[in-house]
């Protein structure tokens, strides 16, 4: 930072990723509320502290190994070649990709004066991978071990979402080259794993007590506190701000990058650095909300549980082309996200006894499906990338947004990355007998024990009268 | 342990020389850091394994009602 306009530049940069982690933040809080509220009352606190210890322990190794892992693999490795080469001036840093800025024991992972952005954009995707993890949290209520969970938080928010980050949002992913993938906020790499994540953990983690009867009819389960719902629900819209946000390269000129000699073109831009403006993705986040919840009040016959739930669904479909669409498309794409997730949700648990507690898997895992396999329609033909445009299968330069390509991809998210690992680690977990609490403790509740280690004490302040 | 011992001395070089690392140890320590880093994760998960195992076969033992808890709320 030599002169005043670069200082201001890498400042504002700075900070500007620095407020999207504050509200990120907002999601977590948001998560813990919704889940405490789906919950029954007898599993509240353990509800809660399952899902605040991931941030320690997804944090942790998001230091250790889920930041290097999105540096090191973009190109698969080996499926398609690099553009980080001396030729095109994007060597970022050693080894292969650049994975060596995020080795934990490199200088740069940690307060270096020389840089101001490293550690906002590691913090900023930690918050995308405490959102992986969350989201399966709500799914697994009320049976799994905190043990367990922890295993599984760490497996997606640190290893597996990483995988699909460096293969489908990295600049130099494969997924953008070979298939011309497209997912500027997330509808797969953070919504359609971690509901594919979900889905496959539920499969050996089967039902809570009592959800379905004998007969196998599935019975409502309902929130027990609507305000935490409520106002969880509302938090976590807040914080897709700062989720939106921090998909976004606030600042940057395009000219040189693209290697357009004298062309000056300053922009946002998207997570692949093509260019895209905040302020027309805040209007198709709104619109996008609007369309999941209007869908949502009128196919959920105005529960609330789901209507909020919709909402957020209808985001998360529009989510993978919001950079580029037109309000009201995103308004419609968010319209028929909702109706086939909600339509899915409970054809999968009558036919299949899948026992979802929040709708994870609806909400986060079907409407990212969707999004993705509705933006290779409706984006088909625009670059993936900014850098060389090319055939699809090529290889060496990037394919266009195509149907094909989002379809593979919406699989490869939710299916390769997302339900089959979380099948297999479920299943070994459970092989070992550390999958689900007992029986007994399901049924006299996780948090038997504190509530009646503080029984004395509470009956002598609750008749205490000085 | 101090890696700048004179701020004046340590930003008065040629931007290019100003080394950016400045935590303590910086450049002898990352790897030992790291290492305990790695203890703590793993001992964590271990003792509250151990401590959860503990707890959830002690409560199984005893065979609670499902509504047994509700006799513990007592704050109305």
């Amino acid at each position: 930072m030599t002169d005043q306009l670069g200082a201001l530049t890498t400042i504002f940069t700075e900070f500007y990723y620095w407020v999207t982690v504050v509200l990120m933040f907002l999601i977590h809080v948001g998560f813990c509320m919704y889940e405490v509220g789906a919950s029954r009352y007898k599993h509240h606190q353990h509800t809660l502290m399952k899902n605040t210890m991931l941030i320690p322990l997804v944090t942790v190794t998001w230091f250790l190994f889920g930041w290097w892992i999105y540096w090191a693999f973009p190109t698969g490795p080996g499926i398609a070649p690099s553009i980080m080469t001396e030729s095109t001036g994007l060597v970022l840093g050693g080894g292969f990709g650049g994975n060596d800025l995020a080795n934990p024991t490199n200088a740069l992972m940690a307060i270096n004066l020389n840089d101001h952005i490293m550690g906002v954009f590691w913090a900023a995707f930690l918050l995308f991978s405490w959102t992986a993890a969350s989201i399966v949290s709500g799914a697994v209520i009320e049976r799994i071990t905190t043990f367990a969970f922890g295993v599984l938080a760490i497996a997606i928010g640190s290893v597996f979402w990483s995988i699909d980050a460096s293969w489908g949002w990295h600049f130099d992913g494969w997924m953008l080259k070979i298939l011309g993938y497209h997912d500027a906020y997330a509808s797969g790499v953070i919504h359609a794993i971690a509901g594919g994540f979900a889905l496959g953990v539920l499969m050996v983690l089967g039902p809570r007590i009592g959800k379905f009867a004998s007969n196998g009819e599935p019975r409502n389960i309902g929130p027990r506190n609507p305000w935490l719902v409520t106002i969880g629900l509302f938090l976590i819209y807040t914080g897709f701000w700062g989720f939106y946000a921090a998909c976004n390269v606030p600042i940057y000129d395009l000219g040189p990058e693209y290697g357009m000699e004298g062309v000056t073109f300053w922009t946002a831009t998207n997570i692949y650095l093509t260019p895209t403006t905040l302020s027309g993705i805040t209007m198709n986040f709104l619109m996008s909300l609007s369309g999941g919840l209007l869908a949502g009040y009128v196919i959920a016959k105005g529960d609330p549980f789901w209507t909020y739930s919709s909402g957020l669904a209808g985001i998360i479909c529009a989510s993978a082309g919001n950079d580029l669409y037109h309000p009201i498309q995103a308004l419609i794409i968010g319209m028929i996200g909702v109706v086939i997730s909600y339509k899915l949700h409970y054809w999968v648990e009558r036919k299949f006894k899948i026992d979802d507690a929040v709708g994870a898997v609806a909400v986060h895992g079907y409407a990212g499906f969707i999004g993705l396999v509705i933006c290779g329609f409706v984006l088909n033909g625009y670059p993936a990338s900014g850098y060389s445009v090319g055939a699809m299968w090529d290889g060496s330069t990037y394919a266009t947004i195509n149907p094909l390509g989002q379809f593979l991809g919406a699989i490869i998210m939710f299916l390769v990355l997302g339900l089959i690992p979380g099948y297999i680690i479920a299943k070994i977990l459970n092989g070992m007998g550390k999958l689900r609490i007992p029986r007994e403790v399901e049924i006299a509740g996780l948090d038997y024990e504190t509530m009646e280690s503080a029984k004395e004490d509470e009956k002598a302040v609750s008749s205490a009268t000085r | 342990m101090a890696t700048v011992t004179n701020w004046i001395d340590h930003l008065n070089k040629p931007a290019e020389e100003v080394a950016g690392s400045v935590y303590p140890g910086a450049g002898s320590s990352e790897f030992i850091l790291v290492l305990l880093l790695i203890v703590v994760w793993i001992g964590w998960s271990v003792i509250t394994d151990k401590s959860e195992r503990e707890e959830l076969e002690r409560l199984s033992r005893k065979r609670h009602g499902a509504n047994d808890h509700k006799s513990n709320i007592t704050d109305w």
